[in-house]
């Protein structure tokens, strides 16, 4: 049979719950005038009665949507084509008794209207109409203040239809408002959270005590809570999180948006902002209410001088604040990522009363928000959550849901090249990791892209390697045995030695090698014209680091970054206040209570080890979560002692000239690309290049390769022996025995 | 058997028309008693705001003892007087649209009881002088609705009246006539135009 087009409902038709079809479908159908007829559309069913068209067509549809699922109110069908086969008759036998929620428009007519004449007006007004239990009767046409009524239950057996006439016994259970039904029709959509359910609980609790409980808080004589901020950088979902908060519990939402409420004449503003007390004070005479201002920041900034404009807001809002008394049941949520712009005077108890600060996710955290936001993905088996988690250091839940987006259309785009169902891989998700950063780095000054590099690219240093690892990698890999032996991860590492000794390319092994965030800082970062802008900077970047620790903070040439102060000729430069800020982050008295991430756990050494896994996750997240400083100079002569004290750079390692081993070995990884002729011999040169650095070296390999061009005319295919002896005879070495001896003092 | 199932149901139809016009008349007439009603009702509610906004001891009236209490009770006593008088239009509306209401489900009744002999083919067939059984019954369901949604707008009018909300009364007039809707009257008239031939081919 052909298809069916669904076109929008005669106005004529209107309230009459009329189907209108094809004279030839009816009679296929088996339908006569009138036949009650059930319609399924893609977001629901309706019920309504067959009738011809005017024009005896065939082939369209038009429905009026008296009688219907809920979801087709907010969501009305649009043109599409429907199969025949949607349609089918339902019988519909007359009722005994109904019983009926109805939708009012208004809280002012439920609240002044006499139950029995709204009786009376649903009654006449549901005459003759087909019901179905648990659909939605519109009443919108007869255009009074009842706009819908919602079927609750029908006193029949069997069926789940029926008819109402003269003599349906109706019986009305509640009443309600439109906004708020509406409000609870779109709640049973949300989208669930992961990692925020301490603060959900904590917002739950606040929102339902006062509901559960409304005789022991008065006996008790103190006032519920009414305000809570929250306070998070962006992206860390707490706008999502009130949404949520209040699709669970049921209550009504109204949002404020800052620039919404900002109006053009003077006055204006106030007005609005009353106006939307006043609808919050209306939802919460039905039930529970939230009212929520998004971005407070915009809309409540610190008041300067005496006639800014936007101090009569902030005024207006004190006071609708203050003026909440306690037979106004609704709660205030405030959400902001800039707390300190907010003026001062909002944030006392009796205004907002509590303060949440939702940090960026820890890794548990992480590892919660992305099994959610998973759960509807095909994954493959190969996708470890857990290392998921590990390596987005420092990704708010904004960003991971990008990098969910991205990889799955990582792998559509597979799709399309070849054919079969998509599965979401790691592979897809590592290829979203390059793609998507994390958010709360994005305007950092330490944000460095590098080029991976792998331990066994460093000839020699075993030592310093084995060091490094001890102190990096090991308390990511090994965290419990670390708790075990009560150790603690290093606060910072120096890494001194002669220049041209590879440190640079030792830190950035490292932090290859662990799946850390890496910021890097040099002096043109920090250095700004204006008194204090330095300090801030450094100040910011400690900041930022804390929130995607673990994270390696890597300062180069620390020493002229830092000076010291004890040879320093003036006592107030911008060294020795850079010097300060570094002191104070690395060891300082404690953290800002803005950057409070995650909640404080605390391991038990005792308890069954039921998941080993789960307990490893644990342990990182206890072990990890600082920020390590690695600094790197080839003058630790000029560091200021504070700095070298155990606490702050507890590791301090030398990074010695290569020795005949290890200058071998860095030969070999610099001619691992050359085609070095049979007789080179890199003992022998290994040998002679004493005092040579690794930097060296490889300039000397370079050296000679150029040397074997030049001599052999473009055509050279292999590098020989020769060249590298005559390119040594030229280069003297960058060292000297002098300058070694004064790296052997021990430091402290 | 077909033929004489759908003699009857034209038979019915036509009663029903002819009962339908004399309504519609009625309906009319009585509507037009009540607009001087409603407007009394506004010129109440106007002279009762008046008096709430005068302030009987600054003017020469002051004399007279009790007089704004008299005054409101006078005025209540005239409102409920007007209010008992729509009350009794009211019932007679509630007549017609009672008459028509059960008319039309008699018609709708005696059809069902048909449907085995009347089937989508007959029921669709038209001609020049006679309008099809489906776009009778179609016309008489419109204006049963129709009468029926005005009846109860203007009581859902009437019945949410406060004495304590004052504009609300004021505005009642204004509301009243808002809710006219001339284009369901005309199509109303226009149905009783298209079956003219029809009732009078008897």
């Amino acid at each position: 049979m052909m298809s069916l087009k669904l076109l929008s409902v005669d106005p004529s038709d209107r309230g009459s719950q009329r189907c209108r079809l094809g004279p030839g479908l009816m009679s296929a159908l088996g339908l006569s005038l009138g036949s009650p007829l059930l319609v399924s559309l893609p977001g629901g069913n309706c019920l309504c009665i067959a009738w011809p068209r005017a024009d005896l067509a065939e082939g369209f549809l038009q429905i009026d949507l008296k009688c219907s699922s809920p979801r087709l109110i907010t969501h009305p069908p649009t043109y599409l084509d429907l199969d025949p086969g949607q349609l089918t008759p339902l019988p519909c036998l007359k009722l005994k008794g109904v019983k009926i929620t109805v939708v009012v428009q208004s809280v002012d007519f439920k609240k002044h209207t006499n139950p029995r004449l709204v009786h009376e007006l649903v009654k006449d007004m549901l005459k003759g109409v087909r019901v179905h239990i648990k659909y939605v009767v519109n009443l919108e046409d007869f255009d009074t203040e009842i706009r819908y009524v919602v079927i609750e239950s029908i006193n029949l057996d069997s069926a789940s239809a029926g008819f109402i006439t003269s003599k349906t016994a109706v019986e009305i259970v509640g009443i309600q408002t439109v906004q708020h039904y509406k409000s609870q029709l779109e709640d049973q959509h949300t989208v669930s959270l992961g990692g925020l359910d301490e603060v959900s609980a904590s917002l739950r609790e606040m929102l339902q005590l006062p509901l559960l409980y409304p005789g022991t808080l008065s006996s008790l004589g103190v006032s519920c809570p009414r305000g809570v901020l929250l306070v998070g950088p962006p992206g860390v979902g707490k706008t999502l999180l009130v949404r949520r908060v209040v699709g669970e519990v049921g209550a009504s939402l109204v949002v404020v948006r800052g620039p919404e409420v900002v109006g053009s004449r003077p006055g204006e503003s106030e007005e609005m902002l009353r106006a939307v007390f006043a609808q919050a004070r209306c939802a919460a005479e039905e039930g529970p209410c939230v009212l929520f201002l998004d971005e407070l920041d915009t809309l409540c900034p610190r008041r300067v001088g005496s006639s800014a404009p936007e101090n009569r807001l902030v005024a207006q809002l004190l006071t609708l604040m203050d003026g909440m008394d306690q037979s106004d049941r609704f709660l205030i949520v405030g959400a902001t990522n800039r707390p300190e712009s907010l003026d001062p005077a909002l944030r006392r108890p009796g205004r907002f009363d509590r303060e949440v600060i939702i940090g960026a996710p820890t890794l548990l955290q992480r590892r919660a928000i992305l099994s959610v936001l998973c759960a509807r993905m095909p994954l493959s088996p190969s996708v470890d959550m857990a290392d998921l988690a590990q390596r987005t250091t420092g990704y708010v839940g904004a960003d991971l849901s990008a990098l969910c987006r991205e990889a799955a259309m990582q792998a559509v785009q597979e799709i399309t090249k070849g054919s079969g169902k998509p599965v979401v891989c790691m592979k897809h998700f590592q290829e979203a990791l390059k793609l998507v950063r994390p958010s709360c780095l994005r305007s950092s000054l330490g944000r460095t892209e590098l080029s991976p590099v792998s331990w066994e690219q460093i000839g020699g240093l075993e030592e310093v390697k084995l060091k490094l690892r001890q102190s990096i990698e090991w308390p990511m890999k090994y965290p419990e045995a670390f708790l075990r032996l009560g150790l603690s991860r290093p606060r910072g590492v120096l890494l001194y030695g002669p220049p041209g000794c590879a440190k640079t390319t030792l830190v950035r092994a490292a932090s290859t090698s662990s799946h850390c965030a890496f910021l890097s800082v040099s002096g043109a970062d920090l250095y700004s014209p204006y008194v204090g802008d330095s300090e801030k900077a450094l100040a910011q970047l400690f900041q930022q680091a804390r929130a995607c620790a673990p994270c390696i903070l890597f300062l180069d040439e620390i020493d002229s970054l830092i000076g010291s102060r004890a040879n320093s000729h003036t006592s107030n430069s911008v060294h020795t206040r850079l010097l300060s800020v570094l002191l104070n982050e690395m060891d300082g008295v404690g953290l800002k209570t803005l950057e409070r991430r995650g909640a404080e756990k605390v391991l038990q050494a005792e308890g069954v080890e039921e998941n080993h896994a789960q307990d490893q996750l644990d342990y990182q997240e206890v072990c990890n979560k600082d920020v390590m400083v690695v600094a790197a100079t080839n003058r630790p002569d000029c560091l200021d002692n504070a700095l070298l004290r155990p606490g702050r750079l507890d590791h301090i390692i030398y990074v010695p000239p290569p020795d005949q081993q290890a200058r071998l070995a860095v030969l070999r990884v610099c001619t691992k690309s050359m085609p070095v002729d049979v007789d080179v011999c890199l003992d022998e040169l290994a040998a002679k290049t004493e005092l040579y650095s690794g930097a060296d070296l490889e300039n000397l390999c370079k050296e000679a390769a150029l040397l074997a061009l030049q001599k052999e005319n473009m055509e050279a295919s292999t590098v020989k022996q020769t060249y590298f002896l005559q390119t040594l005879t030229k280069k003297k070495p960058s060292l000297t025995l002098t300058q070694i001896c004064t790296y052997q003092t021990p430091l402290r | 058997m077909s033929k004489s199932a759908v003699a009857s149901v034209h038979q019915a139809l036509r009663k029903n028309f002819e009962s339908l016009e004399s309504n519609q008349k009625l309906w009319r007439s009585t509507l037009a008693d009540c607009s001087p009603l409603m407007e009394s009702l506004g010129n109440l509610a106007e002279q009762t705001k008046a008096l709430s906004n005068t302030q009987i001891s600054s003017t020469p009236l002051r004399d007279f003892p009790d007089l704004e209490d008299r005054l409101r009770f006078k005025l209540s006593l005239a409102i409920d007087t007007v209010l008992g008088k729509l009350n009794e239009k009211m019932s007679s509306l509630q007549s017609v649209r009672d008459a028509i209401s059960n008319q039309v489900s008699g018609v709708v009744q005696l059809y069902e009881q048909n449907t085995d002999t009347l089937d989508v083919v007959a029921v669709t067939e038209r001609s020049a002088t006679t309008p099809s059984i489906a776009d009778m019954l179609e016309w008489l369901q419109d204006a049963e609705r129709h009468y029926r949604q005005q009846f109860l707008r203007r009581k859902a009018l009437l019945q949410t009246l406060r004495p304590d909300n004052v504009s609300l009364l004021e505005s009642a007039p204004k509301r009243w006539t808002s809710l006219e809707s001339p284009s369901a009257e005309d199509s109303i008239t226009d149905a009783l135009w298209k079956v003219s031939f029809f009732v009078e081919s008897e």
